[in-house]
């Protein structure tokens, strides 16, 4: 199920009075564990088994390596959880991608193949789930961390639902410690962590469903119309809105939900848009994943200790292969690519600039700088062919060939309207967090915007659209 | 990835897990600021407020602003608690009941409003299975039951000529049918039920009246060469239990939505369609016919009203003789055209494309009537109800002008 849905509503009052009752500790967390499964099974029941599968495997592997004697034998282990995890996401999300491009390479070789149809549905949130849990086994691999004291405590921590189809990305070390202790939320934890839940909700239903989406439709769904440079820059700026809404949405509901348990679950973003350069820009997008591929992939390819040749082959690597992690698509490539390029090029040239610092405008001239750029990268991730990447870029540098006018006013209003809020928040607020503003915030200005955030997504209703990152 | 390394003085006073009061900036740090590390228990801040006591007013302050909606929704705009929304889910819910039903029903908007289910099933004793869907080509519909083969009943598609003849292009449906499979899923079944009581209850849940959907209709049209929202198509319909549709009693009762709702049928207005694209239609329909009737199935096509002021527009692009005529002829398939049914003339077609809530039983009544006479697998019961006529619809003003006016 998806948090905006009514059947999560009804589904998170039961657990939330469930787990406010008198029950044991270990009794709340079966109540969780089993809520948790529930709340996967609603997708697609048969699906549990590769949660059983992951979690069963992960910690024995965890456990025989702890027992092993011989660094060999515990690289085995570490290798079977590896190779369990990525056979799962692999098979399920890259057995087609992968099949069509053997069929595509056999072709130009002169082979014709056609292969059965697979037919594979994507199980919802495999990418996330398989990365926490492989954190798991690796964090104990490279001795960072001891591993889980109890099965069940271990089980929770790979299926808390709050984070288990879209993140953010939990380490065991940051949830199994908080599974240790009793946990009931206080008075002040619940209701703000309502107020998140609204003000995720806000982001996902209102802007990115309501306002933002069409927008990006009228463009990148028009079924061979050709965009101007206004429509395919409005579109691209509106989907910029849209993923941030959506995705930082998902992950503000999901902290919201957690804190109403009484648990703590890390920040996934932190204004991004605000961002000045594309090293910083990583460093507040996507935390947990941008924060897993650097510890996972991008130091242990060496990082930064092997010169500049291999730091920057360590760099592509990293974000070609988190491109591909987004989708089975070589247009999800390109986006890392892209990434991987500019986050070389910024440095390079602070290499060159060591001295350079900026001053108030400068920065505000390269964070646009930044988001414009990044705006670029998004046609790739947003459009499903490279032909319809090229169209909107092409519409974007004004060499559109008879474009036609795509989107309303009305709609093209609103949509700059929201984004342009949402940059100059993020610029505004790169330096602090959303709890140091609402510290010094009067309680009837925050109880007014809670008012009207909470009565629009209730007008607007919300058509029980899936967060884009489910499909990751 | 690069990422910066937190200051160790800074580290030194990190707080894990939840903390009261907000943290100063910089304090709170995130697995970015932790390079090749073991994660910590993350920081949860909670602002020093009175978030019991906002928590209260927000709650009371939002049952009194919906309250309001809802009254306003009710009384101002006109909306009805019952009127449940349709939805791929309610959709899919149906189509899977039709693979066991003897009769279903597929196609656009006309056949979706012009069929009243209580009067088919009085007549007939069957009451079928209504899977049209508003805005949507009957022909991915037609093809969606061939290609299954659990279903062996007669399948009726209703089709508005435009739509059922153009080039390409499923419409809104497309949603529809790709959802299909997810649809049965018990996130979506839940999510259903819990929506239909809701909607059972209160007016102001309402797809046509969202927030986002309300807000830009100011734009009448601001830029030249777009689809401006105002001149989209509102609120036509009310729909009840198995997707039972009819007209919204405003349409028939507000000049204002009238008008505006025939406004939205320009739409309909272009250039003829070449005729290879009906002997096209044509042969695909044909062999979507062959089939359901290989499996012990069968199709009718039937042409509901439209009013003469739209019917002009679609005989000047696509005259009877070149696509209805031709489709009945190439299909083999019987079809029933409302211009044959007597008791089909001179209905009230209130924003000209669709029967107003009264007449579509009327019509019911009439193709209901000749269905039986078509095929086998229809019988008109023994204690059926007496036929109706236009005049059991029709207001006696109405009916005094003169039927080209009637609309």
């Amino acid at each position: 199920m998806i948090f905006n849905s009514l059947t999560f509503i009804v589904f998170f009052a039961i657990v939330l009075a469930l787990h406010n009752m008198p029950f044991s500790w270990h009794q709340k967390k079966i109540n969780l564990l089993i809520a948790s499964y529930l709340f996967y099974a609603a997708w697609n029941p048969p699906f549990v088994a590769l949660l059983w599968i992951s979690t069963v495997v992960d910690w024995w592997a965890a456990q025989w390596m702890v027992r092993a004697k011989r660094e060999r034998t515990r690289r085995l282990w570490m290798l079977t959880s590896v190779v369990v995890n990525l056979g799962m996401l692999g098979y399920f999300k890259y057995g087609g991608f992968l099949m069509s491009n053997f069929v595509e390479i056999a072709g130009s070789l002169g082979i014709l193949y056609h292969p059965p149809n697979w037919d594979i549905v994507l199980p919802v949130g495999i990418s996330f789930y398989t990365f926490a849990t492989l954190s798991y086994t690796l964090d104990v691999y490279l001795r960072r961390s001891a591993p889980a004291g109890s099965f069940l405590n271990y089980a929770l921590f790979v299926t808390f639902f709050p984070h288990l189809v879209a993140g953010p990305i939990m380490r065991p070390t940051e949830l199994v410690p908080q599974f240790e202790t009793p946990r009931r939320a206080s008075t002040n934890q619940l209701f703000f962590g309502l107020a998140l839940l609204t003000l995720g909700m806000f982001q996902k239903v209102v802007l990115a469903d309501g306002f933002l989406a069409p927008v990006v439709e009228s463009v990148y769904d028009a079924h061979g119309k050709i965009p101007g440079m206004l429509d395919s820059w409005v579109a691209t700026l509106a989907f910029a809105g849209q993923i941030f809404c959506d995705f930082a949405g998902y992950s503000t509901s999901a902290i919201g939900v957690a804190l109403c348990l009484g648990f703590a679950m890390p920040d996934n973003f932190r204004f991004p848009y605000g961002a000045v350069g594309f090293s910083d820009f990583w460093r507040r997008w996507h935390i947990t994943l941008s924060s897993w591929l650097r510890d996972y992939l991008y130091i242990p390819l060496g990082g930064n200790r092997h010169g500049p040749a291999r730091t920057y082959a360590a760099l592509m690597g990293t974000m070609l292969l988190g491109g591909l992690w987004h989708g089975a698509n070589w247009t999800f490539v390109v986006w890392g690519g892209l990434h991987g390029l500019y986050l070389s090029a910024e440095r390079w040239l602070r290499a060159r600039f060591k001295g350079f610092t900026p001053g108030r405008l400068t920065l505000l001239g390269l964070a646009l700088l930044t988001f414009l750029l990044v705006n670029v990268t998004w046609v790739f991730f947003r459009a499903k062919t490279f032909a319809g990447a090229g169209t909107v870029l092409t519409g974007m540098s004004g060499l559109a060939a008879k474009p036609e006018p795509l989107i309303a006013a009305g709609p093209m209003i609103f949509a700059l309207a929201i984004v342009g809020g949402l940059f100059g928040t993020h610029v505004a607020m790169r330096n602090t967090t959303l709890e140091a503003v609402l510290q010094r915030t009067p309680a009837l200005i925050i109880g007014g915007v809670w008012t009207l955030m909470a009565f629009a997504v209730l007008v607007e209703q919300g058509q029980g659209n899936a967060f884009i990152y489910f499909a990751f | 990835m690069p990422s910066s390394i937190s200051p160790s003085k800074a580290r030194k006073y990190e707080i894990h897990g939840t903390h009261e009061g907000a943290l100063p900036p910089g304090l709170r740090k995130t697995a970015s600021d932790r390079p090749g590390q073991a994660q910590p228990v993350p920081t949860r801040d909670i602002p020093t407020q009175p978030w019991a006591k906002i928590g209260a007013v927000v709650f009371v302050l939002v049952a009194l602003l919906l309250s309001l909606w809802e009254y306003e929704a009710r009384t101002w705009i006109g909306l009805h608690a019952g009127d449940i929304d349709d939805s791929p889910q309610s959709w899919a819910e149906q189509r899977r009941l039709a693979d066991s039903a003897p009769v279903a029903i597929v196609g656009d908007s006309r056949i979706l409003f012009d069929t009243d289910l209580d009067r088919f099933q009085q007549l007939t004793g069957i009451r079928p299975i209504q899977t049209a869907i508003v805005g949507t080509n009957a022909r991915a519909l037609l093809a969606s039951y061939a290609n299954d083969p659990g279903f062996h009943g007669l399948l009726i598609v209703g089709l508005a000529d435009l739509s059922y003849f153009r080039p390409e292009g499923v419409g809104l449906g497309e949603g529809y049918l790709k959802a299909y499979d997810k649809n049965d899923k018990p996130a979506q079944l839940s999510g259903l039920w819990i929506d239909r009581w809701l909607q059972r209850h209160l007016a102001f849940m309402d797809g046509d009246y969202r927030l986002s959907k309300w807000a830009i209709r100011f734009d009448r049209g601001l830029r030249p060469g777009t689809d401006s929202p105002y001149e989209d198509v509102w609120k036509l319909s009310e729909t009840v239990d198995n997707r039972q549709y009819y007209m919204w009693d405003k349409i028939e009762t507000d000049p204002f939505l009238r008008t505006h709702a025939r406004h939205a049928w320009n739409l309909f207005k272009g250039p003829p369609l070449p005729p290879a694209i009906a002997r096209q239609v044509v042969a695909n329909s044909a062999e979507a016919v062959r089939r359901i009737r290989a499996r012990g199935g069968d199709v009718i096509f039937i042409r509901p009203p439209s009013a003469p002021e739209l019917r002009k527009v679609e005989d000047g692009r696509l005259p009877r003789a070149k696509g209805w005529d031709l489709l009945i002829a190439g299909t083999h398939a019987k079809g029933i055209h409302f211009d044959d049914l007597p008791n089909a003339q001179g209905l009230v077609i209130p924003e000209w494309s669709h029967l107003s809530r009264k007449c579509a039983t009327v019509f019911t009544d009439a193709y209901v009537r000749r269905l039986t006479q078509l095929t086998p697998r229809l019988h008109l019961r023994a204690d059926a109800p007496p036929p109706l006529t236009p005049a059991d619809c029709v207001p006696r003003t109405v009916a005094a002008v003169p039927i080209a006016h009637r609309a």
